[in-house]
């Protein structure tokens, strides 16, 4: 099957003092895969999708997506992207915005008409009148994950898509992308809701401090008995340092 | 080009939902109608006491005229001062506000070049000016109905001066606040257009009216001008000193002349569509680096 991401060897530092946020990073995509990106905060989850999508610039290696650099416009063609803690021109409404998205996706007028009331009603937003200012988190996800599957992509980027949403919102996303999946759509998910992940993920990579520590298919990852967030924890804490895990001056039993 | 029509066109959508340039709008709006009413008013009250123009030295139509004139003059100020203001404005926030919120994040993801994402800002921040600062012009103009009339032409060319300079105000804006805040941005942009430009300007321009004797500073001043933008001036500034010293009665000389800034000629408007170029491509060059 065709690849859809290639990722070789990515490294990237945000100033020169900083250590490395990305380092050595590799791994490949197909259509119908589902790939769980995992890792504590700060590992570095969110820098590779931004490479991915031609946010950021590697400082070294390479990002293949459709077969080319994300910097070109026509490579994020059938790219969607729903970012982490997502933003929108605060003075525009949801459909405004999808508006202009769909624009920017060049998807001419009938096509809009069709697609914009039905993604403002997937995500909730069809009676909302307000502008983005006056939204909540959670109001801003779920347009977030509207505004990513407005051009029907062939790979979906989702990071932290349910961080914010209530349990229909969680439930609705996990449909999508099931449904997405089944279709032939590569999905690219950062999540730290492991139970979440085992169910919708194929393959599963976990990240520390910018490497992977390890990458496989999810039974390989995670053996019989066992499951995910063990397994995370498990590796994850043996590749960082010991911790006491509550301040001194709440732990302390006599006052 | 791809998607800068769409940018421009939620960009203008926005600025139009933007308090501070309604403000802006509302107080330049009610301070034209204040100015030209209050002068109105004065000529009304000057011309009800049959004393006022019998003595002979001043006539009705001269003194309409000379009111028109101060009209017009505060005017020029008010234009060019409210044009800066807006274009501070819009410059501050057309672009920043996406980069500050992290709205760029969606947009860049987009099958949208950042060329035509930076056209699309440049297309909307201009477009947005002109409405503003033209509808003021026009209600000036209709103020100017008041009067006698006779300097509609003068406030048109004005209008074109003020709006010129404030599109390179605006574009330096954009670019700055590309790479560091707003606020930031704005101070960078006011010392190096409003402050150093300014001076080295006057000074070019004094030198240049024979008040600066020294031939090396001459030298220097000529070089320093043509590294900065120009700020276009229109031949109404002198026509109406001159108009307002023979009012005044006094006789007109090079010498009184000399600190009022002379009609830009055709070098100062190649070199003004020198700096648009040059400063919109900044814009586009600081939008192209600019990781989200
Ligand atoms: N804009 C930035 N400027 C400087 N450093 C940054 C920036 N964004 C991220 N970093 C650093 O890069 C590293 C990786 O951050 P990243 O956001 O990719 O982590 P993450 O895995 O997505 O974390 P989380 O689970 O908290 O979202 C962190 O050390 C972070 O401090
Ligand atoms: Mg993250």
């Amino acid at each position: 099957m065709a690849g859809v991401v290639s990722v070789q060897n990515l490294r990237k530092r945000y100033r020169r003092r900083d250590p490395w946020a990305v380092d050595g990073v590799t791994f490949d995509l197909q259509a119908g895969q589902a790939f769980g990106l995992l890792g504590p905060n700060g590992a570095g989850k969110t820098s590779v999708v931004k490479m991915i999508a031609g946010l950021l610039r590697p400082d070294t290696g390479t990002v293949s997506l459709f077969g080319s650099d994300p910097g070109n416009a026509v490579a994020r063609k059938d790219l969607g992207f729903s970012p982490e803690d997502p933003d929108f021109p605060k003075f525009l409404r949801a459909s405004e915005v999808l508006d202009y998205f769909a624009s920017l996706l060049g998807l001419d007028q009938a096509e809009r008409r069709r697609r914009i009331p039905e993604t403002l009603a997937f995500a909730g937003l069809e009676a909302e009148r307000r502008q983005i200012r006056q939204y909540s988190k959670g109001m801003k996800q779920r347009l977030g994950i509207a505004q990513a599957i407005l051009g029907r992509p062939k790979l979906l980027i989702l990071d932290e898509p349910t961080a914010d949403l209530d349990p229909m919102g969680r439930r609705d996303v996990r449909a999508l992308i099931e449904r997405l999946k089944a279709s032939g759509v590569a999905i690219l998910l950062n999540s730290h809701l492991l139970s979440e992940v085992e169910l919708v993920c194929d393959t599963v990579a976990i990240l520390a401090r910018g490497r992977v520590l390890k990458e496989g298919a999810m039974a390989e990852v995670v053996p019989e008995g066992s499951n995910l967030e063990d397994v995370f924890v498990r590796l994850v804490e043996a590749n960082q340092p010991q911790r006491d895990h509550l301040p001194s001056f709440i732990s302390d039993t006599t006052p | 080009m791809n998607g800068s029509g769409a940018v421009a066109r939620y960009t203008l959508l926005e600025l139009s939902r933007r308090r501070i340039l309604l403000v802006f709008f509302i107080i330049g709006a009610i301070g034209i109608i204040a100015l030209g009413g209050g002068l109105k008013v004065l000529y009304q009250v000057a011309a009800s006491n049959p004393q006022s123009f019998a003595s002979g030295s001043v006539d009705a139509a001269t003194f309409n005229h000379f009111l028109e004139l101060l009209f017009v003059s505060y005017v020029f100020q008010a234009l060019a001062i409210f044009a800066l203001l807006i274009a501070y404005a819009i410059g501050m926030t057309a672009i920043y506000h996406d980069l500050d919120s992290g709205s760029a994040v969606s947009i860049f993801s987009k099958p949208i070049s950042r060329l035509a994402f930076a056209a699309g800002k440049i297309l909307a921040a201009i477009v947005g000016l002109i409405v503003i600062v033209g509808l003021l012009a026009l209600e000036a103009r209709a103020v100017m109905f008041l009067f006698g009339g006779g300097l509609e032409n003068a406030l048109t060319g004005q209008l074109l001066a003020v709006v010129a300079n404030a599109i390179v105000v605006m574009l330096i804006v954009l670019s700055v606040s590309t790479w560091i805040n707003n606020i930031l941005a704005a101070v960078v942009t006011f010392i190096y257009y409003n402050v150093v430009t300014g001076i080295i300007a006057t000074v070019h321009m004094l030198a240049d009216g024979g008040l600066i004797g020294n031939a090396a500073v001459r030298n220097v001043f000529d070089v320093l001008y043509w590294l900065v933008p120009h700020q276009l001036v229109s031949s109404a500034i002198r026509d109406l000193a001159k108009a307002q010293i023979e009012i005044a009665g006094g006789a007109t000389s090079n010498q009184a002349l000399a600190s009022v800034p002379a009609p830009s000629g055709a070098g100062d408007i190649a070199w003004w569509g020198f700096t648009v170029l040059a400063f919109a491509g900044l814009v586009y060059y600081a939008v192209r680096r600019r990781q989200v």
